[in-house]
């Protein structure tokens, strides 16, 4: 029975790896109460700040999305000094996420590389970070789940598809979508360099509607939010899930996870937007916070039976955070590509993330990005005090000759890349995050020696006449480590099946979780995971 | 059906704007407002709005939305004390030249306050905003010019102008002619 105090299953948080796993836990008949911190907003609404937005803050993922004094995120206009994240060390973990109901997904790009086997076995293959607890052929089904959940479109011919190594039981739900004409012309330079620029697997709507939402008709606005749902985002899940019994609680921040004295997960807490407190209690909890507010909220929950943290007795929660540290190469042409055609990513070249090379320095993935570049260039042409005729051709000139092109990177898993409680406060008193991150050696030596010098080879073939470097690592937003999974519970956080190490009836599932990163997007992994552990929650429920 | 880039003006998109902003719900307006302060002024008189527009086709030849105008020459009026004096005095410049277009009398305008002025008039429809800051006011964002620079390939991002996988086209060509707009 759920009521506003108690259900079966507790969720914490409604991004897509509370939301599926809510799906599935109500499909088997147990009751379920999620709580989110954040507000329930409108699209309407969301693309209407978007739209109202000066056009020179358009780059902003966050700006659509201003977060509320009690749930605050990133945001990208803050003073380091009142910044959300508190950040220290040589590189900088400023990630953007949303505290919306729906969380990060209303803003993700939605391509969905699957891992592929090699992916998940570093340390046996190349000597370096953390083999997974489980392996490719394990999680592969779930892929499968996540693609027909998600609506995850991409080829049907098998040499377009990733991974090459490692099987894949069922096509995709959708075929691929089409390239643009720079898309195209982008994958014909880098076929001349013997690069193979694929489609990318997207959780986008390609020429059909799918889950009752709409086929994507090319708005090119998939990041900051897609006006008509043909991108997947968990908030198009949440009325389904309140139709089939689900109750969610919004504008509710999880300050505690409470354990009793079997060391059993007893209760969450949580402050309204009132600050006033209230207490769920539940028969199984589910920590979907994301990969940074997950091992924020378990730090924040110490106990005298659990004084490192909840689910904490290996002292890796706040560890091995990790991402996939990025570099743009913004290119000027001399033809025109018209980045800005059809979906804001659709194409990547992914065989350059393999090889031998992994046991000395990272691999990385190419993409060329394919946002409307008016918002990036207007403003460089009006400088150049240019009028009339000369200004609107610079203007087109600069919108169809200019592109990015982005190298994102894998990282190890290193303890020193660390979360902790800041002695920073936030609106509501809690602790903010501080981490300190270091993208190292491994990671560097990839940009040294291979990254930069394939990207640079890419912009010379496709004809620049000038290249930009970002002079150092950005953020891809795909936060990963911080309750690492594996098989012991003296150096992980969860096993195999997301469930807390130290609480039989805690679940953490997401990108905490990931032992590796690779280089491809990972929320399609994130969600593989989520699966796995309704699959271990139903099962254990059903013991219960 | 394939809707085609002449339609950028159309029916279809407009009133998708206008139901989207009849929906907009009461905090998103308090954005627009916070991010726009100066919209809220409307002290302008008719001659200073129509001299603006005067200045305005002056400087773009292309067809300029007096709506548009008016929320920027508002905002002009709170920025610069003497705008009736700037508008004045860059006609009389172009009248004197006979100007038919921005080119046969821009030269022509002495730097310093006035140059700067009229670059901001033009940045402001191009770029639809006041500035390229983060606090800028907003005049508009699918009218700013510089997208109808484009507007026969790139998309108005949210405002997609083909349909379900039809985006794929030659690729135009520099060479190709600038949209009439
Ligand atoms: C601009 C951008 C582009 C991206 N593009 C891609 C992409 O193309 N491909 C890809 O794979 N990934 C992408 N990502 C990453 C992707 O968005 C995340 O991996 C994904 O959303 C993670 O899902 P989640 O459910 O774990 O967390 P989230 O989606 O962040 O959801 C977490 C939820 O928990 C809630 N919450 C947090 N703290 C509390 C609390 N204390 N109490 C109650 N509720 C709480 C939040 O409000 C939120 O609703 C992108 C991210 C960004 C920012
Ligand atoms: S291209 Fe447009 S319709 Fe397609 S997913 Fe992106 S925003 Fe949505």
């Amino acid at each position: 029975m759920v009521t506003k105090n108690s259900a079966d299953v507790v969720i914490v948080g409604t991004g897509v790896v509370g939301v599926v796993i809510a799906e599935q836990l109500l499909d088997a008949g147990h009751s379920v109460l999620m709580i989110e911190a954040g507000p329930r907003v409108t699209r309407a609404e969301v693309v209407e700040n978007w739209r109202n937005a000066p056009l020179g803050v358009k780059g902003d993922t966050s700006v659509a999305y201003p977060s509320r004094p009690w749930a605050p995120h990133p945001m990208g206009n803050e003073k380091p000094e009142d910044a959300y994240l508190q950040l220290s060390g040589p590189d900088s973990y400023a990630q953007t996420f949303i505290r919306y109901a729906g969380g990060s997904t209303w803003h993700w790009a939605g391509t969905s590389w699957r891992l592929t086997p090699e992916d998940m076995r570093l340390k046996s293959l190349y000597g370096v970070g953390r083999d997974w607890a489980i392996d490719y052929d394990t999680l592969e089904s779930y892929y499968v789940r996540t693609e027909n959940k998600l609506g995850i479109c991409g080829p049907s011919d098998r040499g377009l598809q990733w991974p090459q190594t490692g099987a894949r039981s069922a096509p995709y739900p959708m075929p691929a979508l089409p390239f643009s004409p720079g898309e195209t012309r982008f994958t014909e330079i880098a076929k001349s360099l013997g690069y193979n620029n694929i489609p990318v697997a997207q959780a986008r709507n390609s020429g059909m509607p799918y889950d009752g939402r709409p086929a994507c008709c090319g708005n090119n606005n998939c990041v900051p939010v897609c006006p008509v749902a043909a991108k997947y985002d968990a908030e198009t899940a949440l009325h389904r899930l309140e139709k089939k019994g689900a109750t969610l609680l919004v504008d509710s921040v999880v300050y505690k996870v409470e354990t009793n004295a079997q060391n059993k997960i007893e209760a969450v807490s949580y402050y309204d937007q009132h600050k006033e407190s209230h207490r769920i209690t539940g028969k199984l909890f589910v920590l979907a916070c994301n990969g940074l507010e997950n091992p924020k909220l378990l730090l924040m929950s110490k106990d005298d039976r659990n004084p490192n943290g909840v689910a904490n007795s290996s002292d890796q929660v706040g560890r091995n955070m990790m991402d996939h540290p990025q570099l743009t190469l913004t290119v000027t042409t001399k033809e025109p590509f018209w980045s800005g055609v059809g979906p804001v990513v659709n194409s990547g070249i992914m065989e350059t993330s393999q090889g031998s090379f992994r046991s000395e320095h990272a691999g990385a993935y190419f993409r060329y990005n394919n946002f409307a570049r008016n918002r990036f260039v207007t403003f460089a042409a009006l400088k150049k005090g240019l009028v009339g005729k000369a200004l609107d051709e610079e203007i087109r000139r600069m919108t169809a000759c200019t592109a990015d092109v982005v190298a994102a990177h894998e990282v190890l898993p290193d303890p020193n890349n660390r979360l902790t409680l800041s002695d920073k406060t936030d609106w509501l008193g809690l602790p903010k995050p501080h981490i300190h991150y270091d993208v190292g050696e491994y990671t560097r030596r990839s940009a040294e020696v291979y990254s930069l010098p394939i990207g640079k080879r890419i912009a010379e073939a496709m004809g620049a006449t000038d290249v930009k470097i970002s002079p150092k690592f950005n953020q891809s937003k795909h936060i990963m480590g911080g309750t690492i999974m594996g098989n012991e519970a003296s150096n992980s956080v969860v096993d195999v099946d997301c469930r807390s190490h130290d609480h039989e009836n805690l679940f953490i599932p997401g990108g905490g979780a990931m032992a590796s990163t690779a280089c491809g997007n990972s929320t399609i992994t994130m969600v593989a995971l989520a699966i796995k552990s309704a699959d271990a929650i139903v099962e254990q429920m059903r013991g219960a | 059906m394939t809707r085609q880039p002449k339609d950028l003006n159309g029916t279809l998109m407009m009133s998708r704007r206008g139901i989207l902003l009849g929906g907009a719900t009461l905090f998103a307006g308090s954005i627009a407002a916070s991010l726009c302060p100066t919209l809220a002024l409307a002290a302008v008189d008719a001659g200073t709005q129509g001299q603006f527009m005067k200045l305005s086709n002056l400087l773009i030849q292309h067809q300029l939305n007096p709506a548009v105008g008016a929320r920027i020459v508002d905002m002009a009026s709170g920025e610069y004390k003497n705008l009736a004096q700037m508008l004045d005095a860059i006609i009389a410049i172009a009248e004197k030249k006979n100007a038919a277009q921005v080119e046969d009398f821009f030269a022509d305008i002495p730097d310093g306050e006035l140059k700067d002025f009229a670059h901001w008039v033009i940045s402001a429809w191009y770029s639809g905003c006041s500035s390229e800051k983060r606090n800028a006011a907003v005049f508009t964002y699918e009218e700013a010019l510089t997208f109808r620079t484009t507007s026969d390939v790139v998309t108005i991002p949210s405002y997609g102008l083909s349909g379900p996988n039809l985006w794929t086209r030659p690729n135009v060509p520099l060479s190709a002619p600038m949209p009439r707009f």
